[in-house]
């Protein structure tokens, strides 16, 4: 009988040295994976400031550029601010947590200003437009989406901010944690294709509600949410209410 | 359809704020939250176009009747809409209720004495003019004063009020009040505001 690793005391020995072998080459084998993994990162990273250095300036500027951008950041499954430190080198590179922020405090600093005339809900493309207003004309152009963004990042603070949407394609934001429900919605879509004004027969005639239904969803956020102001000199109807958010306002 | 809140000068050169061409914003509203608002902006918009023609009294009146001089700012005939008399009464208490108007005479509530500057201002106002215009030291009538030859920012000011600033300035001894023939007079005498 003839074994490979031979009997005896010297079948110790060869085994372990043998154990000791693999060992060394498999450190080797690991230690050449991680140079190289190294070195693809190191690549990565600088092929990644040449990236940022090139195109930082349009990923801040050109609104289309940073959708682009974004999106393929989403396909290949990496957050441009996401990282194990705040904001990541990724987003330091890009210089586009910064950004982001900035638009973030913005953001809030509309909603917060226009709050006591409209309740804590603020149409979108009113939003964008003071946040525009806001930023100037250096800031460069702003759109919905990097708003949506950048609500997103205000979400870890708590404080409630929402992108709601109110059908017909609206887009509403709220910076108050209070709850819509669907009804109020409704208003809400209704209010926004008229001007901000919304009356009980509107709600009966166009969405067959009744008037009680109708009643008490105008006087819940009449009275109870503040999201609409009463108008008791109405010439159609004696009695209208306005949903400040629904309307624009030219400061 | 969007109907837009926009700002709008009035004849009289008053640029009204854009609230003012929202239709609920003549309505007292039931949210006191809202009616908060209501009554901050009404507040502000009735001080600053009683400062811009320099009217100083408010009544109860110039709500009920078209073609008082508060017209401009009480009507907007572009959306239909007026403030009503409640309304405005209730405004006025506000006011009161923040030193921002005085019921004038006392004790009762239909007209108010707009404090668009507080009396303490007015003293201040009064005095830095009969300064720089050289009448310290001289006797000055309560009607020199009101109606001076040469328009002044004291022109037109309420008795009431002037008497009230001239109170001030006695306290920090940089007016006296003397008798003279036909009334009261006051001396301005220089000095520092006590602080």
């Amino acid at each position: 009988m003839h074994r490979l690793g031979g009997v005896g005391i010297a079948a110790f020995d060869r085994q372990s040295q043998q154990k000791r072998s693999f060992a060394e080459l498999s450190t080797e084998i690991s230690q050449g994976q991680v140079d190289l993994l190294h070195a693809q990162l190191a690549q990565f990273r600088s092929a990644l400031a040449h990236y940022a250095a090139t195109h930082r300036d349009s990923i801040r500027d050109d609104p289309q550029f940073r959708h682009a951008f974004q999106r393929m950041c989403t396909s290949i499954g990496v957050d441009p601010l996401a990282g194990p430190r705040k904001g990541g080198w990724w987003a330091e590179m890009l210089n586009l947590g910064d950004w982001q922020y900035e638009l973030g405090v913005q953001i809030v600093d509309v909603c917060v200003s226009t709050r006591e005339r409209n309740g804590g809900l603020i149409e979108m493309g009113e939003l964008v437009r003071l946040v525009s207003k806001l930023r100037g004309v250096k800031g460069g152009v702003i759109t919905e989406d990097d708003v949506i963004r950048s609500i997103k990042t205000l979400k870890p603070l708590g404080a409630g901010y929402e992108v709601l949407d109110v059908g017909a394609g609206k887009k509403m934001v709220r910076s108050v944690p209070k709850q819509l429900d669907a009804d109020q919605a409704v208003v809400l879509a209704i209010a926004q294709e008229e001007g901000g004004r919304v009356s009980e027969t509107m709600l009966v005639q166009r969405r067959g509600w009744t008037h009680e239904r109708a009643r008490a969803a105008l006087e819940n956020m009449l009275l109870r949410d503040g999201l609409c102001w009463l108008d008791e000199q109405d010439p159609e109807q004696g009695v209208a209410y306005w949903v400040p958010s629904a309307m624009q306002w030219d400061e | 359809m969007t109907t837009s809140m926009s700002t709008h000068t009035t004849p009289s050169g008053y640029l009204l704020p854009s609230i003012h061409s929202m239709p609920p914003f003549f309505t007292q509203q039931p949210n006191p939250a809202t009616q908060a608002t209501v009554t901050e902006n009404w507040t502000r918009l009735i001080l600053s176009y009683a400062r811009h023609r320099r009217l100083f009294y408010l009544r109860v009146e110039d709500a009920e009747t078209k073609g008082s001089e508060w017209d401009e700012v009480l009507r907007n005939e572009r959306i239909n809409r007026r403030l009503m008399p409640s309304h405005m009464s209730f405004i006025m208490a506000d006011m009161v209720s923040k030193n921002l108007a005085v019921y004038e005479p006392p004790r009762q509530t239909r007209t108010v004495l707009l404090h668009w500057r507080l009396p303490e201002e007015w003293a201040e106002v009064l005095h830095e003019w009969a300064s720089s215009t050289a009448q310290l030291n001289t006797i000055l009538t309560f009607y020199e004063i009101i109606e001076p030859p040469v328009p002044s920012p004291l022109s037109g000011i309420p008795a009431t009020l002037l008497r009230r600033a001239v109170a001030i300035l006695t306290k920090t001894n940089r007016a006296q009040v003397i008798a003279v023939a036909d009334g009261e007079g006051v001396r301005f005498l220089p000095g520092n505001p006590a602080r």
